[in-house]
């Protein structure tokens, strides 16, 4: 027999492809140490490496590299049985195999629990930061409530109306105001303020208005607004609301959307 | 100057976690379009090549550089491995579904790769194999890619097992002779 028939099998097996009675014939070949198939299976082998090499690359999810440097950290890598196995050594070994298989299993697993478990801790955490930052918002709320309504005992505060001008006639505002503590703004209506654009508070006492800070309505248009007291304890004659660049400004420029009388 | 191939399983064999890390970025991206063509399935591929480098890194010391270049190895390892899942897929199928056909590759219920990762895919098989004619590339797509054994792609093509033997050896040769001569 020539050694025609096994150069066509060796392409077939690189390819694996070849089947039927033909790949164990052609294995039994390999194993008795044929040279030539050996290189042309090498050779082979190169080819369909450069063939898939010369394809674009393509970056894999970043997931199974972290779930791998994970796996690695608590391993090491395999150890061959030295050559020439006994029979006890070879059945040790199969053990070993075996033991290794379920290792591998076992990790596997985990592996795949620890990356959804990792998920599930990264989403608590963004849920408890969620509540915490809801917490903190409703903290503050309760403190204005609370302030206002000790404001409101107060027999020297004011309660002032402020009426919607311009292009919002929709919008109502109240001051509560005390001359000594300042006192809180509380509006409704209120589109939202455009892009880079607020709302700024105004106290008008004796002179030119005095800016009182800015403030957002939320999407229902509702705002609250802290109004800090005017030195002196000057009496405010009137407040006005206008809309402003964000950061404010120091002496109205927008157009006045509220106004007490 | 980059550690070679070579030297990085050399050393991931004695237990060097970082040579492994510089071993999975190079070649990771050769080899994950090649089990994302096989097994088409994104969250497959990304298991399978999973699967590919664990074993690397439990086997780095079996790796002997007189039979081959890592890349190959690599290769071969992804490719066997992507095989070995399509086909479990594929007899899970058949216990359920008999017979086979190709329309089961288009059964609603298979999510489709959306047209980003088809591109991705064919852009894998374009490139070297696109310089071979259209027969001896067509075996090769069959053998390599969808794991079709010699006698599948005879009763596939409808042609004597002969023929598709003498197609898979030139396809081959030529192959070699077009990856050798690309720069």
């Amino acid at each position: 027999m020539t050694h025609e028939p096994y150069d066509t099998q060796a392409a077939s097996y690189a390819l694996g492809a070849l089947d039927g009675e033909e790949r164990p014939e052609f294995e039994r070949h390999l194993a008795g140490g044929c040279a030539v198939c050996g290189a042309a299976l090498r050779a082979s082998a190169e080819t369909l490496a450069a063939m898939v090499r010369s394809g674009p690359p393509m970056v894999p999810p970043p997931a199974v590299k972290e779930a791998l440097l994970r796996r690695i950290a608590t391993t090491t890598p395999g150890r061959r049985a030295s050559a020439r196995p006994r029979p006890l050594v070879w059945a040790v070994g199969t053990l070993a195999a075996m033991i290794a298989g379920a290792a591998f299993t076992g990790a596997f697993v985990a592996s795949r629990y620890e990356g959804r478990l990792g998920q599930m801790a990264r989403e608590a955490a963004a849920l408890r930061e969620r509540v915490q930052r809801d917490e903190a918002a409703l903290r503050e709320q309760i403190a204005v409530y609370r302030s206002a309504v000790d404001l409101l005992r107060d027999p020297q505060t004011q309660i002032v109306t402020l009426h919607g001008l311009g292009p919002s006639p929709e919008a109502t505002g109240r001051v509560i105001w005390h001359p000594v503590n300042g006192g809180y703004v509380f509006v409704a209506n209120l589109p939202s303020a455009p892009a880079g654009k607020a709302y700024e508070l105004w106290t008008i006492a004796d002179a030119a208005p005095q800016p009182a800070g800015v403030f957002q309505v939320d999407a229902s248009g509702r705002g609250t607004h802290r109004i800090p007291p005017l030195e002196g304890g000057k009496p405010v004659k009137v407040f006005a609301v206008t809309l402003e660049p964000e950061g404010g400004v120091p002496a109205p420029t927008g157009p006045m959307v509220l106004a007490s009388k | 100057m980059a550690t070679s191939g070579a030297e990085l399983v050399r050393q991931m064999a004695a237990g060097d976690r970082e040579a492994f890390a510089l071993f999975y970025d190079r070649y990771a991206p050769v080899v994950f379009p090649l089990i994302l063509r096989i097994v088409r399935e994104r969250a497959d591929a990304s298991d399978v090549l999973q699967e590919v480098f664990w074993e690397v890194w439990r086997t780095a010391d079996a790796y002997d550089p007189a039979r081959g270049s890592p890349e190959a190895w690599m290769v071969t390892r992804a490719r066997t491995r992507a095989i070995d899942r399509i086909r479990s897929t594929r007899r899970r199928i058949e216990t359920f579904v008999a017979p086979l056909d190709e329309a089961i590759a288009a059964t609603p219920g298979e999510p489709t790769p959306d047209a980003a990762e088809r591109a991705e895919n064919r852009g894998t098989i374009r490139s070297a194999l696109d310089r071979l004619p259209g027969a001896q590339r067509e075996v090769i797509e069959l053998a390599y890619y969808v794991g079709l054994t010699q006698t599948e792609i005879a009763e596939r093509l409808k042609q004597p097992l002969g023929t598709v033997k003498t197609r898979i050896r030139l396809a081959l040769e030529r192959l070699r002779d077009v990856v050798r001569t690309s720069p």
